[in-house]
């Protein structure tokens, strides 16, 4: 009893921690954001003024882009997501149930692609999308992002495909709908927890991009939201936080929200396959 | 759940469609250039009107301004890819006078002799040190000055007074001398106090304050020929001189090589706890601001030299260039006489504070009325020394910053800093300075 | 793992089936190879030419890139930063979302909450969270030295980004911070799916809470902490959204990862050299990749 008694408090202690560490950045976030001037705690002179002027600024002047560059990243990243979730639906399928030459090669070759480190392709890619003059355009990004994600999709789709035993796609087949029918009608449907999981991490994974966001958009017309952040600097040193970290908050906003609702899911994407043994 | 999916297969398509058609490139009107610079807000809002101004004078062209980050870095990067895809805008903008050499040697700046020479357009109304060295490459006109900085020497004039002297230090030694004799003085009730305080964290402005101490010891970064001189004698003995400020004289403060960049100094100095200031000419107006403790103390001068030689000031500023690829040239050189013309330039002079790139507005009245000083940043100007318009300069500087900052810090001898800064230096030509101006 | 079920065909097919298998696959295949194995690919080939920008033209100069890349100072340097800054990000993600996952694992009221608080790092865009650490790092006006300084935890404030050893240790900091609850959301997984009833026959056996972690979690917990690793440390090795942001390499190159270099390098308009330091990354990658699946497999063959 004496050790359930001390297990409980360690572990809301645990709790409190936790809560404090994975929160306050995203608090104090928050609480600049909202502040007339980012350096109230340099000294007790400069008070801290709760104001709606930084998201005000960034909304309302054009100049700035955030809203563009906000817009941006929601269409490519949806555009991706959905582009994403059917081509690795047919290619999942395809690799879960129908017999082919070559299909160990497809899939290692899949798998190693996602070890590449983005470095070793952003420069070609700059060069390639340069000759083809999609430099700053949304495709320069979707066609990349969806080939960047395939591996994440195929891993979590297939292993779910994998689940549904292939009498059903027997009986389908049975009543005289084809493959791709049977994939539609009778797979997918079952699926559908390891389509949004699939869905969610692919979303979140084109939002967040960076690296081929910097190098191949150069303006308000494609540029993403983190490359806008990133580059949202200030004058002589002189930060402009307040406008930063509002920028931050709104981006924040969509991923937050999704992984909040829907977390099990996202659990449920990032632990697919691996505890398969 | 087929119809689902047939629905988000047509939302695909229509995706990839939309992609394809709408998103990116905007359509442009008939003559519109990108003119992309970036600043303060204040400066952007002035942009738009220089730019309204333009388009008044002008129907039929229109300028979309292109706001860019004020980090000098990043707002390198945010051109250098545009310009490396050979993408035809932004048709005009601002550089760094640092980074023309590698836009020019690059090919990114259109040459603009031909529209001088079809205007008859005066280049003698800009400083021209400046034009030969900074914004002519391989003979061809690509760059025109708009605003220029240098170093200064700013000063307590009341303490130079109260402590016996009657004119700023002309020589190093005389600065020291005035810089300790102070320090100890209001070290008595204020132990925040230092002599001279200037920029020395491993950054671009440490190569800026470096070069006016060894030029003004008569030496360089490079030599005529464009060979690496980092190692001379005169060199190591200016760098010396520097580590000597923070660690033997004690003038300057330990943070110097820390976190010493152009606004902590300057809001050392403008909180009245340093006698010398080396800073750009911004910081002249925010020390005359409203409620600055040093408003109306403040007097500037030429940076001093050792002796035998010269003072040195490090030219810094920016300048306006044509894109190589742009479709709109005629539009664009229209725009960049209107910005470099008498009228734009003494705007700036008068609303900003800029010193212009024209030598022509230092005399104007008003100008003079408003800004006294500038009679006297002039002369500053005329010699100002730029730094090596190579366009490999950022890996240049990424050396010498590293070396120096190790010097100063105390964490090498100048001389073993200079000496591998030199054998770094021509490895960096070897790889690198396959052509020269 | 599902690599042996795959192996095996499934529903009966015909051969025709292929046909429609390769149709399946052909966006995959096309996009996958042309958009990654092609550039990978054309990296390499770029590796073994001068590709300057303001040194035109083009030029084949074969082994001459790695030549250099061999004697040059600043690229080993980035490659020590890459490697120390993996196993050491990698240990302190690894410990702090066991952590995580002891303390969630529990059964409490707050539990879905609490899964919910752990995701918000990871859930928030890279960028922002660089962006917002670089704030709390703020020498004058950051949250760190406040606490720091009004806690008495320390006489004066930290140059967090100021000095490479704190610049270092502040990127570390922050990756953990992101990386923690991906950990942890692994390891959650793994302990719930250790049967209960090893503790209780441990407990009858009167075996404390530490000897209880010791000898059944960490043991159960094995195989699916080697898979982490092997992501994450992927993942380490590839860094470049944090250091970007917080301090570009800096200060004397102190924070440079290898991706940062390339990068660099790519600005200066140094394609050809740039290439040749991105192959090598990818290269490190690779060998990491087989050291950590040899070793994996080493253990597994111990444990038979």
């Amino acid at each position: 009893m004496r050790e359930q008694k001390k297990k409980r408090i360690l572990v809301w202690i645990g709790v409190v921690v936790i809560a404090f560490i994975c929160l306050s950045p995203f608090v104090w976030m928050l609480v600049v954001s909202f502040a007339e001037r980012p350096d109230f705690l340099a000294s007790e002179k400069i008070p801290y003024v709760f104001t709606l002027q930084n998201y005000k600024q960034i909304i309302g002047t054009r100049d700035l882009h955030v809203m563009d560059y906000f817009k941006n990243s929601l269409v490519v990243a949806f555009v991706v997501t959905v582009a994403a979730v059917v081509i690795a639906s047919f290619a999942g399928y395809a690799v879960s149930r129908m017999r082919f030459k070559g299909k160990m090669a497809i899939i290692l070759g899949v798998l190693a692609v996602s070890m590449f480190p983005q470095i070793s392709i952003v420069g070609y890619l700059f060069k390639l999308m340069t000759a083809i003059r999609w430099i700053n355009t949304y495709r320069a990004l979707i066609f990349p992002y969806i080939a960047w994600v395939m591996p994440i999709s195929l891993w979590i789709l297939v292993s779910y495909f994998m689940q549904l035993p292939t009498d059903l796609d027997e009986a389908a087949m049975v009543d005289g709908a084809n493959r791709i029918q049977a994939l539609i009608k009778v797979i997918l449907p079952l699926s559908a927890p390891g389509i949004f999981s699939t869905s969610l991490l692919v979303f979140i994974s084109a939002f967040n991009e960076f690296m081929f966001a910097l190098m191949l958009t150069t303006d308000y017309h494609a540029r993403t939201i983190p490359v806008g952040i990133a580059l949202f600097e200030g004058l002589h040193g002189q930060i402009p936080w307040g406008q930063m970290m509002a920028s931050s908050a709104i981006a924040s906003i969509p991923l937050v929200i999704l992984t909040l609702i829907f977390q099990r899911y996202i659990v449920q994407g990032l632990t697919a396959g691996a505890l398969k043994e | 759940m087929g119809k689902v999916f047939r629905g988000l297969a047509v939302a695909v398509v229509l995706g990839l469609i939309f992609g394809f058609v709408f998103g990116g490139v905007g359509v442009a009107a008939n003559t519109t250039i990108v003119f992309a610079v970036g600043g303060a807000p204040s400066e952007i809002d002035y942009w738009h009107k220089v730019i309204s101004s333009f388009e008044k004078e002008n129907p039929g062209i229109s300028v979309d301004l292109l706001r860019q980050p004020m980090n000098t870095a990043v707002r390198m990067q945010t051109l250098v890819t545009p310009l490396s895809s050979r993408e035809s805008t932004p048709d005009v903008f601002l550089m760094d006078v640092a980074w023309v050499g590698q836009f020019a040697a690059s090919g990114w700046l259109a040459p603009l002799n031909d529209f001088v020479s079809k205007d008859h357009y005066d280049l003698s109304v800009f400083f021209k040190k400046t034009i030969k060295l900074a914004d002519t490459y391989r003979g061809k006109l690509i760059a025109l000055p708009v605003y220029i900085d240098a170093g200064l020497l700013y000063y307590r004039k009341d303490l130079l007074k109260k402590y016996g002297y009657n004119h700023p230090p002309v020589t190093w030694g005389e600065l020291v001398r005035i810089a300790q004799k102070v320090q100890a003085g209001e070290r008595k009730h204020n132990p925040k106090f230092w002599g001279f305080v200037w920029q020395g964290k491993q950054y671009e402005g440490l190569v800026c304050d470096f070069l006016e101490f060894i030029v003004s010891n008569g030496g360089n970064i490079l030599n005529r020929k464009g060979e690496p001189v980092l190692n001379s004698e005169n060199n190591i003995k200016a760098l010396t001189f520097m580590r000597d400020l923070i660690h033997k004289y004690k003038i300057s403060p330990p943070n110097t090589y820390t976190e010493m960049t152009e606004e902590p100094v300057r809001r050392t100095f403008q909180s009245g706890n340093a006698m010398f200031e080396r800073n750009w000419p911004y910081a002249w107006g925010l020390h005359n601001s409203k409620g600055s403790p040093v408003k109306g103390k403040v007097g500037i001068a030429p940076l001093p030299h050792f002796p035998g030689h010269e003072s040195a000031a490090t030219l810094g500023g920016w300048h306006i260039g044509m894109n190589v690829y742009s479709k709109r040239k005629a539009a664009a050189w229209k725009f960049i006489k209107f910005v470099e013309s008498y009228k734009t330039e003494k705007g700036f002079a008068m609303n900003l504070g800029w010193n212009p790139g024209r030598q022509d507005v230092y005399k104007d009245k008003d100008v003079i009325a408003k800004a006294p000083y500038l009679k006297a940043l002039r002369k500053v100007f005329v010699g100002a020394v730029p730094r090596p318009g190579v366009p490999y300069y950022t890996k240049l500087s990424d050396v010498i910053q590293k070396y120096v900052n190790a010097a100063i810090a105390g964490k090498m001898t100048p001389k073993a800093a200079l000496d591998k800064a030199q054998a770094e230096a021509k490895r960096i030509i070897s790889q690198y300075g396959g052509t020269t101006k | 793992m599902m690599f042996a079920k795959l192996g095996r065909g499934a529903v009966r097919s015909s051969s025709s089936e292929s046909g429609l298998a390769y149709l399946l696959l052909a966006p995959v295949v096309i996009l996958v190879g042309g958009l990654i194995l092609v550039p990978v690919f054309g990296t390499l080939v770029l590796s073994f030419f001068r590709d300057v920008t303001f040194l035109p033209p083009v030029k084949f100069i074969g082994l001459a890139n790695y030549r250099r890349l061999l004697s040059d100072p600043d690229f080993w340097n980035s490659t020590f930063v890459t490697v120390m800054f993996a196993v050491v990000a990698v240990f302190f993600e690894t410990v702090l979302g066991l952590f995580y996952a002891l303390v969630i694992n529990e059964k409490f009221r707050l539990r879905g909450v609490m899964r919910a608080v752990v995701l918000i790092p990871w859930a928030i865009p890279t960028i922002v969270s660089a962006k917002i650490w670089q704030l709390m790092y703020n020498f004058n006006y950051g949250l760190l030295n406040y606490l720091l300084v009004h806690l008495h935890l320390s006489s004066h404030p930290v140059n967090w980004l100021g000095t490479p050893l704190s610049a270092f240790t502040s990127i570390v900091v922050s990756d953990v911070w992101k990386t923690a609850p991906f950990m942890a959301i692994l390891f959650l997984a793994g302990l719930q799916s250790i049967p209960s009833a090893l503790y209780e026959a441990a407990m009858v056996d009167g075996a404390s809470m530490f000897q209880r972690f010791w000898n059944i979690t960490l043991p159960m917990l094995r195989p699916i902490i080697v898979i982490a690793l092997v992501f994450r440390t992927i993942d380490s090795l590839r860094i470049f959204d944090l250091i970007y942001v917080l301090t570009g390499g800096g200060p004397a190159g102190s924070t440079t990862s290898v991706s940062i270099y390339g990068f660099k390098l790519y600005i200066l308009g140094d394609f050809g050299y740039g290439s040749t330091v991105s192959v090598f990354t990818f290269v490190l990658i690779l060998i990491f990749t087989i050291v950590y699946l040899k070793v994996g497999r080493f253990q597994e063959g111990m444990k038979r």
